[in-house]
């Protein structure tokens, strides 16, 4: 246990650059997401073929291979951006086809009625998906997007791959000293735990409390 | 029709792919050729070394040794993709020890990394490790470490045409990369606090990183930045090796029978030439000169 005290600041500091990735990647990957589902979703047969496009790509890719392709990849082109930007951008554009699936489902479980209502009142694709169809979509999808949360956590300990020292890194640097795998890990996981977990208790409330009763 | 016309074609081309692969294999020796003829000369305990109720006992009878170890180590444990045979300095280290308990080189190698072989070695998984495992007070603690069986050094590369960089100190203040899990991390902690470190998986990504830009020097062990330099002439080395890592067989802690066979067998190797020899075949193919005087044994705090 002392080990995991006497190494509290390098872990802390992993733990805050893990919450950083987490908390900016989720919001990329949901602004992502719905411009996803807009193009899944759309009267245009090219857009839907794009937004179909994406979600191919990216869910059927490896998140470890995105991120060192990128990494490694891009500055031979020309595109060179901190380690840590990069990791966001690639996180958040992987995760976007997941968050798009989700509310790609949550659009189809609105009754095909309230989209006729919404274009027959005269509002446009953009504004009946806005003001109608999304804000009914988010509600039945708010538990898949609080999953998609949480393996989002889990994954942004692939970006130690491109030299971020988050939670998962710094456990390994502490480690190499210690040499004490068990407690360093053990501890290391009860902190995601504890995140995911607070992810779960969140959605778990926001759930209930936007819950529509048809 | 036309399709059955394109399958047919795209399996003639395989077909004469895979027939090219095998001619290939055939026409180049591999290294893994020269690795056996070490092992054929390698001796084998006296059956009255291996005490009754032993580690060693319990290795022979199960008919292998089980190793933790890289498979990614290039010139000291790295698996070959054509044959699939690990190869490198501690790979073949690995196979002589199994052939000295159990009279055939029966190794299974387990892909150990930094952060699990002290558990490995704990719970029984694996019976040694040979894995750049430096020796240290710190991991003494937690397993029993026979040797040192070789020494090596960190040493500084950077980017052809760099200047300011000539010792560990002048570090401080600037990005260095460093191989993920090696002792390079906590070495330039130590020498050059100022630094930032940035780490990667493997050693081409670390290469890949320095010629990028991404920090301006790569601290790695010597070997593996001589193999480099060599490869690539946009790397170059600027100090002798700073810091001395002694490598230490891992064995459960508190296995003082295993620790002193294992010990015995060590110092044989290198009376017979046997480790000599393993030198020259893995680390001797990319530095100059005879092989070095390897480090006495028990001469390391924690050995």
């Amino acid at each position: 246990m002392s080990v995991l005290l006497d190494h509290l600041p390098e872990l802390w500091q992993g733990l805050v650059v893990t919450l950083q990735l987490t908390a900016a990647s989720f919001l990329g990957a949901a602004v992502l997401g719905v411009v996803v589902t807009a193009l899944r979703v759309s009267p245009v047969r090219v857009l839907r073929a794009i937004g179909t496009a994406y979600v191919e790509t990216f869910q059927n890719l490896p998140l470890l291979v995105l991120l060192v392709l990128a990494f490694f990849g891009l500055p031979e082109i020309g595109v060179k951006a901190e380690p840590l930007t990069t990791a966001i951008v690639v996180i958040s554009v992987y995760e976007a086809a997941y968050v798009g699936e989700a509310l790609r489902s949550g659009v189809n479980s609105v009754s095909k009625g309230q989209g006729e209502a919404a274009r027959a009142i005269g509002l446009t694709f953009t504004q009946s998906l806005r003001h109608v169809i999304l804000p009914q979509a988010l509600r039945t999808v708010v538990q898949p997007l609080g999953n998609i949360a949480i393996a989002l956590i889990m994954n942004t300990a692939l970006a130690g791959a491109v030299s971020i020292v988050e939670l998962t890194t710094a456990a390994k640097n502490v480690n190499l000293v210690e040499a004490q795998p068990i407690p360093i890990f053990v501890g290391a996981g009860i902190a995601y735990a504890l995140l995911a977990a607070l992810v779960g208790l969140v959605t778990g409330r926001l759930e209930r409390r936007l819950v529509i009763l048809r | 029709m036309c399709m059955k016309k394109m399958i047919a074609v795209v399996a003639v081309a395989l077909l004469g792919l895979a027939a090219c692969g095998e001619a290939d294999n055939a026409a180049v020796p591999g290294p893994s050729k020269t690795g056996k003829d070490v092992i054929g000369k390698a001796p084998v305990a006296a059956a009255s070394d291996i005490l009754p109720g032993s580690t060693m006992e319990k290795i022979k009878s199960r008919g292998e040794l089980l190793v933790g170890g890289s498979l990614d180590a290039p010139l000291l444990s790295q698996q070959n993709p054509a044959t699939g045979e690990v190869e490198g300095f501690d790979a073949t280290m690995g196979k002589a020890l199994a052939k000295y308990i159990i009279g055939e080189p029966k190794v299974k190698i387990v892909n150990s990394a930094s952060e699990t072989r002290e558990a490995l070695l704990a719970n029984g998984t694996v019976d040694v490790v040979f894995q750049t495992y430096t020796i240290t007070e710190e991991r003494a603690k937690q397993v029993a470490f026979a040797g040192p069986y070789y020494t090596s050094g960190l040493t500084i590369a950077v980017k052809q045409g760099t200047s300011g960089i000539a010792k560990p100190e002048d570090l401080n203040g600037k990005k260095v990369i460093a191989g993920a899990n090696t002792p390079a991390i906590p070495a330039i902690k130590k020498l050059a606090p100022q630094a930032e470190i940035v780490t990667f998986g493997s050693d081409p990504e670390c290469l890949q990183a320095l010629k990028q830009d991404r920090g301006v020097a790569y601290v790695q062990d010597e070997t593996l930045l001589i193999a480099a330099a060599q490869k690539d002439p946009a790397i170059q080395i600027v100090t002798k090796p700073f810091t001395v890592d002694p490598y230490g067989i891992g064995l459960k802690h508190g296995d003082e029978q295993m620790k002193k066979f294992v010990n015995d067998w060590l110092g044989k190797i290198q009376a017979d030439g046997t480790w000599q020899q393993i030198w020259k075949d893995s680390i001797g193919t990319v530095v100059q000169g005879d092989a070095p005087q390897p480090p006495k044994i028990g001469s390391v705090p924690g050995s």
